[in-house]
């Protein structure tokens, strides 16, 4: 019981990252942005270089998220900013030639094979005997949490938040209200490519770094989006971890290859009883929330 | 000589398979304005459906279903059926949503399918997928060249008979109220149209001959691997399209055969060794450039959607 819990938040961590991202492009951008897998395989072989280098993991992360939001914000930059106005279908289908770009470059630098982070091995830590997690994996829970709050904290208590959820709301007042939508995209893409990023370096810590990793990813990410309505921070952030949970409880009884199918599940669950996902309910949620504030 | 013309042969015998699928996703894509990202299923169920029913029995070292041996042709119409059964199924609930939804829905449906491929080995095999399915000529009366041919001949001429028909029923009244719906819905249901059985209509006929295309494409591999069934088809499919132009039918037969001439022209340089690796994953680079430059240049395609031709009513 223990253990799925432990494991599910830890997937949970690692999807939040992922799926916010993700979900903080598709709001203020408007268009499914598939290139955003890519972004976490991405952070993984930079997570991979740093980690060649012998550099401590902690700075690993931080160099590779920061290098994942350059690179994003290079790719609105270059490819994405020129078509916008072109519409969400032309968006799509750059972003997905962005993502075999991503890839195909990757591939020909660091090769095909599967791949690990070297690290030093450690001792699973124990409550009673009976082994928990290991540290990176405990670090990898806390990150996702403390990361919870940062983003929420970011959207509500600073400039830069704001005008993001100002954009993303209403592209057109935010303009006439001062605010400048291209600088915004940019700190979108940036903020989003770094978090895919953090979630990429994540995942290869507690498992493998291969050129599939962000497609195989990009179902699950797209099952949070959904399941959280999309478009919406916080509904993001709980299905993140439901999600994650979900899965681990799902393995009990389906083989483990399963588990972006179990996602897929979630997802046709919640389509065929509440086709805006579980945004309204928190919507409802943050009204009432933000009535009792003032 | 002889093997570049054989090369150029099997290219285009992949084209024709590509062009029939960028037909069938022009139809539900570019005339009716569904965005599937799930072509890959109808594909794959249609692949799997055909080789479990034409392939002889499971050997003692394999694990899968059926292996009914019966007639390929039984084999490839009950592929395409299944796959228009799945797409009513798939479509009865996911039709319903909204266009992002839709999107994701049939997208992540289709990579649920390849982790079914891959992990019930009592169905399919599993990731050892396959092997020796018989292509049709190759009974032994004929050489392997002449084989290949034959199928060359085959595929390009269902080829074409798809065009015809997907040309007959872009101008056919379902075609238009499908362009009518595309364009102003609201504007198509005042005229009687019924968006959701117009939308259900041009999917499964869609899926139809997904499915009969993937029974096609094990004829040219000969293998059947739930590899052969990744996003990347749909994707590959759409770049294909795109190149050839979204909504026009002709476009979307050449964008095929372009397709795969660019992407499997490429294996023709010499490249060996360790180069080789790198070079694979620079086609997958290469793919990517060309639709996003595509997209930037030329987004209608090389072809793209004309005007229906309309009598005027004044004359």
């Amino acid at each position: 019981m223990l253990d799925i819990i432990v494991f599910g938040t830890i997937s949970g961590s690692i999807i939040l990252f992922a799926a916010l991202g993700f979900s903080m492009i598709l709001k203020t951008e408007g268009f499914i942005n598939v290139g955003h897998g890519q972004m976490l395989m991405l952070g993984a072989y930079f997570g991979l270089l740093g980690n060649k280098m012998g550099l401590p993991i902690v700075l690993v992360g931080i160099l590779a998220a920061i290098l994942c939001g350059l690179v994003g914000m290079l790719i609105f930059v270059v490819f994405i900013s020129p078509i916008k106005t072109k519409g969400i279908l032309v968006c799509l289908f750059t972003s997905v030639g962005v993502s075999y770009l991503i890839n195909g470059v990757t591939g020909a630098i660091a090769g095909k094979g599967v791949q690990a982070f070297d690290l030093p091995p450690v001792k699973a830590i124990s409550i009673s005997g009976y082994p928990i997690a290991t540290p990176y994996e405990i670090m990898v829970i806390i990150f996702g949490i403390v990361a919870a709050f940062l983003v929420h904290a970011f959207f509500n208590y600073t400039l830069m938040g704001k005008s993001i959820r100002a954009v993303s709301d209403n592209q057109d007042l935010a303009k006439l209200r001062g605010y400048n939508p291209r600088k915004t995209s940019l700190q979108v893409w940036f903020l989003a490519s770094a978090l895919a990023g953090i979630a990429g370096v994540f995942t290869g810590l507690i498992g493998s770094v291969h050129l599939g990793m962000g497609w195989s990813m990009l179902p699950i990410i797209l099952a949070a989006t959904v399941f959280g309505g999309i478009g919406s921070i916080y509904g993001v952030m709980a299905a993140a971890f439901i999600v994650g949970i979900a899965m681990e409880i799902g393995i009990l009884v389906l083989p483990a290859n399963y588990r972006s199918a179990i996602a897929f599940g979630l997802i046709v669950i919640v389509m065929l009883i509440r086709p805006e996902g579980l945004k309204s309910i928190w919507d409802s949620v943050m009204l009432n929330y933000r009535k009792k504030e003032s | 000589m002889e093997g570049t013309l054989l090369f150029l042969m099997n290219i285009l015998t992949v084209g024709a398979i590509y062009a029939i699928l960028c037909l069938a996703l022009n139809f539900s894509a570019g005339i009716d304005g569904l965005w599937d990202l799930g072509l890959v299923s109808f594909f794959g169920i249609g692949a799997y459906t055909y080789v479990l029913l034409t392939a002889p029995e499971a050997a003692s070292y394999q694990d899968y279903i059926l292996g009914l041996n019966l007639p390929i042709w039984f084999g490839v119409i009950v592929a395409g059926l299944l796959a228009w059964v799945l797409a009513l199924l798939v479509g009865l609930p996911a039709l319903r949503l909204k266009r992002e939804y839709f999107l994701i829905t049939t997208l992540a449906l289709s990579e649920v399918l390849r982790q079914i491929y891959s992990n019930e080995l009592w169905l399919t095999n599993g990731v050892a997928g396959m092997y020796n399915i018989p292509p049709p000529f190759r009974n032994g009366d004929l050489s392997p060249t002449s084989a290949s041919f034959f199928l060359f001949l085959l595929l390009i001429g269902i080829s074409l008979l798809t065009l015809w028909l997907v040309r007959q029923l872009t101008t056919s009244s379902f075609g238009r109220s499908l362009k009518a719906l595309r364009d102003n819905e609201d504007l198509a249901k005042t005229a009687g149209i019924n968006p959701f059985t117009s939308h259900i209509t041009s999917y499964s006929f869609a899926a139809f001959f997904c499915g009969l295309c993937g029974a096609f494409y094990t004829w040219y591999t000969t293998i059947i691997v739930p590899s052969m069934f990744t996003p990347d088809v749909t994707f590959f499919v759409w770049t294909a399209l795109i190149i050839g132009g979204l909504g026009n039918t002709w476009g979307a037969y050449l964008g095929g055969f372009i397709f795969i001439l660019i992407q499997e022209g490429l294996r023709f340089l010499p490249v060996y060794g360790e180069a080789a690796t790198t070079f694979t994953s620079l086609r997958v680079a290469l793919v990517g450039l060309i639709l996003i430059l595509i997209l930037r240049i030329r987004p209608q395609g090389l072809i793209g959607e004309r005007p229906l031709k309309t009598r005027s009513l004044t004359n």
